[in-house]
């Protein structure tokens, strides 16, 4: 048996001597209010030590409206009183309570109208109602009908009593230990070792407690430092950036021809303003109209400097990379960005016109694609993907490219992200002579995967219940 | 991305093998599979392989891919004596035109389909939906040469495919289908393109809509092409396209004179490679011969030329080869992406994270440390979110997007802060307290900055709590401040202050005032705080 409470000691002392009680006695002699002795009397009675009795009496009394008619009688009895055998309804509603009394005399059969004239059928005897009316106990009948009239009002009364079992009794005969409770410990106390005497009040290991939620940082800001974390133990720098970013930057210099549909205006957030073109910008230009120095015919066409200072939300973080590795132009180059940028998309739940993006880039003396599969599954394998596998892909800006595919429970092969060799129209304009490997993907697209995410809303628009709900840890308990 | 229609037994009887073998390799050469039918399967392939768009390409690439024929096909062209007259007036409209005579067709209504399917697919891919390219096919037995492409008056009549009466141009406009949805190409023109035969017959009005009267059937026995554009190397890449996937399929090609001179001719272009660079680039050892066996598995022509060049001889169908690394790839898929040895390189570099990350993590940690909640809304906002609502006057340095997609997202934030009370907003029906913090990214004119905001709602949200927080906060971050009381209209009066550091404004907080609190259609008390990040990253120099 769990031990008893101080509270629930004490009632089992009184009980073993009065053996059976109302609470109101018990609570008299344990100096406590009768609902406090219920309770205790109810845990008392989980344990088999006690057992608590309900009895639910039901009772009714008289409503205010139903008290006025006491003295005289209800409405109808007063009217019929008032006259003798007949009198005419104009008459008749000269008394107060004429209205209500005519329908109930009819009703009873106590009067016929006819012609305007309200004529006496004979004897008018007393009803239940009119004998409730005296005593709301005195007719069941009576009184259901002052109920339903709303001269009378039902009431619910509860009783209990509280016995001592036998278990209970040996209970008490055996000795309880009756020091008091102490519900928190004092310093004096602690510092007296008093602590080691005291009787601590017990807490019920079965009662939830209330909740707590922490502050917390947004599950997926978590994922994404999951991914920088990653990167930044694999030896990345990591890159951030404008928002606001050229064509230039965003679009040319990635050899993306001017008349690419990317550019239109239904696919990339334009703005009104300008940048200036960076130094050696010609050569980006000779690179799109012939090929520049490298091996490569171009686009063809004139290329239009105008059309690459116009400013853009960024379409991607590419943009970044390639303006890092124009500063950084020396090998060994490992650097990464996570970034928030923006396609003109309708808001839906697979699509969003701003997202986060992740890019990484390796620019070195002897790497190679078998280098860039060799960092995707590196970087895949860490953030949980074990198996992954290659196919072959095409991306404006890298040749050779692939797209990547990692397996996932209950999926199968997902495609995620993409990757390849910067092509040498986009480095050779700016000295960069070593391959540069580059890989890019949808962090919203890892979100959706890792946390069962099928509405990307979610993320930007989040309801803080959800927010409240993911634990920090993700993985463990499913 | 274009996908194309892929009929199994024409695709069969082109490559010589069965549907099984075609569909398990064709991943590997760079298409997904979008969906496997009864009678066909639907391909998606690359924007920059337009050469794969019928079934003919297909066929091609895959004989070579699954080892059935390898190497360059030959494509003969022969002059057809036809000849196509293009009138000066088209220069500023329409001013390029490809064309070829294609005799001895065999279209089955499968081979009409792939025709049509990559016609389709070409406008889209190389013509940028019919702007820069626009293709046509003609029963040539219907018409008689010469041709004459010529800038004719808006109101010449003729009848227009798949309709029976006479239109003039401006009526297919405004009530042929195709003439609706490609009216934007040519409306602003005072002419417009028009080809004719000898006897003035019209074979088509392009970009538009060719003639009812040429129109290609299974009984068609010889075709007239043409493609007209504004980009002459492009025009080129659809007839080359279109000729040599009819040629696969078995007809004979023969040259039309457009102005003198003969086209198309077809021809490969040679192209001499290293193959250190390409095994270096690729991270894996080939000889030359080996090389050359993989680009001919990929129907190139490829000799080994001595031990460190082979010498390619690139399909004019092609186009997507510009440079040297792009016959280094398709070497890549030649040698199966599933057989590289994937590894790191050996080099030693440290990771570092970026300064304003770095800040940013340390705002959160606090943030959260102070029990709020973090939130990611959006960058792009309106006004009314941002400033009526809020009671405050616009920022004259609001970033405005030129064509916004909805009335929801026109400019980007300059502050977070109302991006925080809409949040609460979607969760009004949440229990409170609720207690949100966001931090990130706010462009004023162009240049991007960090802010930081927060919110507490619930019955007793006061300025001491959000001054409390405001304090740690500060206290945190290791800065030094002032407080004056603020004039900020979002906040009640007497129960707001600004946040000075260095001297200048950096930030606010305080009780929001209910006039705000309305307008977000929320009905408790909240406190709030913002503050702008630039001061902290000037004062440390990040």
């Amino acid at each position: 048996m769990a031990e008893l409470t101080y509270n629930e000691k004490r009632l089992m002392v009184v009980l073993n001597t009065i053996k059976e009680a109302t609470p109101d006695v018990i609570a008299g002699e344990l100096n406590t209010t009768p609902d406090a002795v219920v309770q205790f009397a109810h845990l008392c009675a989980e344990k088999g030590i006690a057992t608590l009795e309900r009895e639910i009496t039901v009772s009714y009394a008289l409503t205010t409206e139903g008290e006025q008619y006491v003295t005289f009688g209800l409405p109808e009895r007063q009217v019929y009183a008032s006259f003798q055998d007949e009198i005419s309804m104009k008459d008749m509603q000269a008394h107060p309570l004429a209205r209500i009394a005519i329908g109930w005399m009819k009703k009873k059969g106590w009067c016929t109208i006819e012609k305007g004239i309200v004529k006496k059928t004979g004897d008018a005897p007393e009803g239940p109602d009119e004998i409730a009316l005296r005593d709301p106990d005195a007719s069941r009948e009576g009184v259901l009908e002052l109920v339903k009239r709303g001269l009378a009002e039902e009431s619910e009364t509860t009783t209990y009593r509280v016995a001592i079992t036998e278990t209970g009794k040996a209970l008490v005969e055996a000795g309880l230990d009756l020091r008091e409770e102490v519900g928190t410990l004092t310093r004096e106390q602690i510092l007296s070792g008093d602590w080691k005497d005291l009787n601590l009040r017990r807490y019920s290991v079965d009662k939830l407690p209330k909740r707590i939620v922490p502050g917390k940082i947004h599950p997926y800001q978590r994922l994404i430092n999951e991914m920088r974390n990653v990167l930044l133990e694999m030896g990345f720098i990591e890159i951030y950036g404008e928002v606001v970013q050229s064509s230039f930057w965003n679009f040319d210099a990635l050899f993306q021809p001017q008349d690419h549909p990317a550019r239109e205006m239904q696919d990339t957030f334009f703005l009104d303003g300008t940048s200036p073109l960076p130094e050696n910008w010609e050569r980006v230009r000779d690179v799109h109209e012939f090929g520049g120095t490298t091996s490569s015919a171009g686009w063809g066409g004139t290329w239009d400097p105008a059309k690459a200072q116009t400013n853009v939300l960024r379409t991607h973080t590419t943009g970044l990379s390639i303006q890092y590795l124009k500063d950084h132009p020396d090998e060994p180059v490992k650097a990464f960005c996570i970034g928030r940028v923006y396609r003109r998309e309708a808001i839906d739940p697979t699509h969003t016109p701003e997202f986060e993006q992740l890019e990484g880039i390796v620019m070195d003396k002897d790497v190679s694609f078998r280098h860039l599969m060799g960092f995707l599954k590196e970087f895949y394998g860490r953030m949980g993907f074990e198996n992954v596998r290659f196919r072959p892909a095409y991306f404006p800006y890298t040749e050779p490219s692939v797209e990547p595919e990692v397996y996932v429970d209950g999926l199968g092969w997902v495609e995620l992200g993409g990757a390849g060799i910067f092509r040498e129209e986009v480095t050779d304009p700016w000295g960069v002579t070593y391959p540069v490997l580059a890989w890019g993907l949808g962090v919203s697209r890892v979100a959706m995967l890792k946390m069962g995410l099928r509405d990307l809303r979610q993320l930007y628009r989040s309801d803080v219940d959800w927010i409240r709900d993911t634990p920090m840890m993700h993985g463990g308990k499913e | 991305m274009p996908i194309i229609r892929l009929p199994y037994e024409y695709l069969e009887t082109l490559t010589g093998t069965d549907r099984e073998t075609i569909i398990d390799r064709m991943p590997m050469i760079g298409a997904d599979i979008e969906r496997i039918e009864e009678e066909h399967i639907d391909v998606e392939f690359f924007p920059d392989r337009p050469d794969l768009f019928s079934t003919e390409g297909v066929a091609r690439a895959m004989q070579g891919f699954l080892g059935l024929q390898e190497g360059i096909n030959e494509y003969p062209v022969t002059p057809s004596g036809i000849s196509f007259r293009v009138d000066p007036g088209l220069a500023d409209i329409r001013p390029y035109l490809g064309s070829a005579v294609i005799r001895n067709v065999t279209l089955t209504e499968e081979a009409i389909e792939s025709l049509m399917g990559l016609q389709e697919a070409l406008h889209w891919a190389v013509g940028r939906g019919r702007g820069k390219v626009a293709i046509g096919v003609h029963d040539m037995d219907t018409v008689t040469p010469p041709f004459y492409y010529q800038a004719a008056p808006r109101d010449r009549a003729f009848v227009p495919l798949d309709f029976a009466e006479e239109m003039t141009m401006e009526d297919i406009l405004e009530r042929h289908p195709k003439g609706v949805d490609y009216a934007h190409l040519v409306r602003d023109c005072e002419r417009f393109p028009l080809i004719t035969d000898a006897n003035d017959n019209v074979l088509s009005f392009p970009p538009i809509i060719n003639g009812e009267l040429t129109k290609v059937t299974t009984a068609t026995k010889n075709i007239l092409l043409d493609c007209t554009g504004t980009d002459q190397k492009a025009v080129m890449t659809a007839v080359n396209i279109i000729c040599t996937a009819l040629a696969d399929a078995g007809a004979t090609i023969e040259s039309v004179d457009v102005d003198g001179a003969p086209m198309p001719s077809l021809a490969p272009s040679v192209r001499v490679v290293s193959v250190d660079e390409c095994c270096r680039l690729l991270g894996i050892p080939l000889t030359a011969e080996e090389m050359a066996a993989h680009l001919r598995t990929m129907r190139f022509g490829a000799e080994a030329d001595g031990e460190n060049e082979v010498k390619v001889t690139v399909p004019c169908y092609r186009s997507d080869i510009m440079h040297d690394w792009d016959t280094f790839e398709d070497v890549a898929i030649s040698y199966g992406f599933e057989n590289f040895d994937a590894a790191l390189p050996e080099s030693f570099t440290t990771g570092k994270p970026h300064p304003v990350m770095v800040l940013q993590d340390n705002v959160r940690e606090i943030m959260a440390g102070l029990g709020f909640l973090e939130m990611m809304p959006f960058t792009l906002t309106n006004e009314r979110v941002l400033y009526t609502s809020m009671q405050r006057e616009p920022n004259a340095e609001v970033l405005h997007l030129q064509h916004p997609i909805s009335e929801e997202q026109t400019v980007v934030r300059t502050d977070i802060l109302p991006m925080l009370v809409e949040t609460l907003q979607i969760n009004h029906h949440r229990e409170l307290p609720q207690r949100l913090f966001a931090i990130g990214d706010c462009v004023e004119g162009e240049s991007t900055f960090q802010k930081v905001a927060a919110v507490s709602i619930h019955t007793e949200a006061d300025f001491s709590e959000i001054y409390a927080c405001a304090d740690a906060l500060m206290h945190e971050m290791h800065l030094a401040y002032d407080i004056e009381e603020s004039d900020d209209p979002a906040f009640i009066p007497g129960r707001r202050a600004d946040i000075f550091v260095d001297g200048k404004k950096a930030g606010v907080f305080g009780e929001i005032t209910p006039d705000v609190i309305r307008a977000f259609e929320l009905d408790a008390p909240i406190c709030a705080m913002e503050f702008d990040l630039r001061c902290v990253r000037e004062r440390r120099g990040l």
